[in-house]
């Protein structure tokens, strides 16, 4: 109970900062926009292939986009030694994670809301019913990246080019979420359904609850090293 | 209520920034920690908050090891860094709420308008931290510490931004959070401003303890410490 107290103390602080600066999610949504028209004018795709490239090329702007919201992503920590007074504090450092993870992940999903629907006009996409699932595939696969990105990012913290670390150690742990959101994303698109990939699925669901559970027992150790 | 420090050491690298330091300090204890640059002083601080761990050595108060990750050690030991600690965005009030909320004390709002009226805050309390000034930001920071109450609390070098009225606020505050029975350890470069306060002091040379006496009337041996171990910048009267 002193966990979740905890956990929206500190998500009410971060949303509140947000709100004032702005700063992250307007980033966020101008970068994953660009990208998206960017790669509408550069691939000519043919219909029969846009269900195969369409997931990869929506997940690399998410995959871009989200980068930028780690990288901000313990900014208002950084500025005073704010991190030391939560530290300091008898804060429940699982509090501090589960706080950031869902700090991201209501940013990347708001982007997310807004970009998709702009991905499948750009891209000619058919069969609007097929949005509820891929939001389903969108909202684990933006989870994996959220819990995992937070970790990476609390483990860069203090390293001195660490918006250059965070991708590189962040993006090789990433590709069984990358592949499981693609591949589900790819058979929903091409069938109307999951399918076989209803196994990528349970993957990604895997990923998120062990990397979720991972990230509380071990973010004491991450914060502090 | 009680601060053990038992060979307690710490390296950054090959480098010694502390070796074999014990403390033991009492209830009510305020001690001032003198020392030149490099001496070790914030390290002793950051040890004794709990933000660095020791290379050996422990440190255990009221009972509780401060080293270990406990929470309820963390809960009694403050951190009082004149102008940092806050968040830039939030407004005066903001911060107090945040923290008190953090060390679940939920203060009634009118404890924090009493706290932000001592320290001469309570117009400025809708005001975000990031536009004050740096001694402004202390206040908050002592209104913060004296709505939180710390067993043990740790202030690194305090003066350098206060004005007079906030110098006397400062220690105001001090000496009435020791009469409760509280620890209080200072790092100054403020050798006569820190001695008027303290009740024991404490050298640190080159990472060593090199002086540890309660404060006597009149103190030839820190008379002595102060020649061979401190900066002779400025003049130092018992």
């Amino acid at each position: 109970m002193e966990l979740l107290t905890q956990t929206y103390l500190l998500l009410w602080k971060d949303l509140l900062l947000e709100l004032r600066r702005r700063d992250s999610v307007l980033t966020m949504f101008f970068f994953g926009t660009l990208l998206l028209f960017v790669f509408h004018f550069s691939f000519d795709l043919p219909p029969d292939k846009v269900a195969e490239m369409a997931p990869a090329l929506l997940w690399l702007a998410f995959l871009f986009t989200g980068t930028l919201g780690l990288a901000q992503l313990f900014q208002a920590e950084r500025e005073n030694h704010c991190l030391d007074a939560l530290l300091l504090s008898p804060l429940d450092r699982g509090a501090l994670f589960l706080a950031k993870t869902s700090f991201n992940l209501i940013l990347m999903l708001l982007v997310e809301i807004i970009v998709m629907p702009l991905f499948w006009i750009l891209f000619n996409l058919s069969g609007w019913n097929l949005l509820p699932q891929l939001f389903l595939v969108t909202l684990l696969g933006t989870i994996g990246f959220c819990v995992l990105g937070t970790i990476m990012s609390a483990l860069t913290l203090r390293a001195r080019a660490r918006e250059l670390l965070l991708p590189l150690v962040l993006f090789p742990l990433m590709i069984p979420v990358i592949l499981a959101t693609i591949r589900c994303m790819e058979s929903v698109l091409k069938n109307g359904e999951f399918g076989d990939a209803a196994s990528w699925l349970k993957l990604l669901l895997g990923f998120d609850v062990i990397f979720m559970t991972v990230g509380v027992l071990i973010f004491d150790w991450v914060i502090e090293s | 209520m009680r601060l053990t420090v038992n060979k307690l050491a710490k390296a950054y690298g090959f480098l010694w920034a502390l070796r074999e330091l014990n403390l033991d300090l009492p209830a009510g204890a305020f001690v001032a920690l003198l020392g030149p640059n490099g001496a070790g002083k914030t390290t002793l601080l950051k040890l004794l908050a709990g933000l660095i761990a020791p290379t050996t050595g422990a440190i255990q108060f009221d009972g509780t090891t401060v080293t270990g990750n406990d929470p309820k050690a963390r809960k009694q030991i403050g951190f009082l860094a004149p102008a940092d600690h806050l968040y830039e965005n939030l407004t005066v009030r903001e911060n107090l709420r945040f923290f008190t909320s953090l060390y679940q004390r939920n203060d009634r709002a009118a404890n924090i308008e009493a706290a932000l009226e001592t320290v001469g805050l309570a117009q400025r309390r809708d005001e975000f931290v990031g536009n004050l000034s740096s001694g402004l930001k202390c206040r908050v920071s002592i209104a913060k510490w004296q709505l939180l109450q710390p067993g043990l609390l740790l202030l690194d070098e305090p003066y350098g931004v206060l004005d007079g009225n906030g110098v006397d606020l400062l220690e105001r505050f001090l000496r009435s959070h020791c009469e409760y029975g509280h620890i209080v350890i200072m790092a100054s470069h403020h050798v006569s401003r820190a001695l008027k306060l303290c009740n024991r002091a404490v050298i640190l040379h080159q990472g060593r303890l090199s002086f540890d006496e309660a404060k006597q009337q009149p103190w030839p041996s820190f008379a002595q410490a102060f020649n061979e171990f401190l900066p002779h910048g400025e003049s130092w009267n018992s």
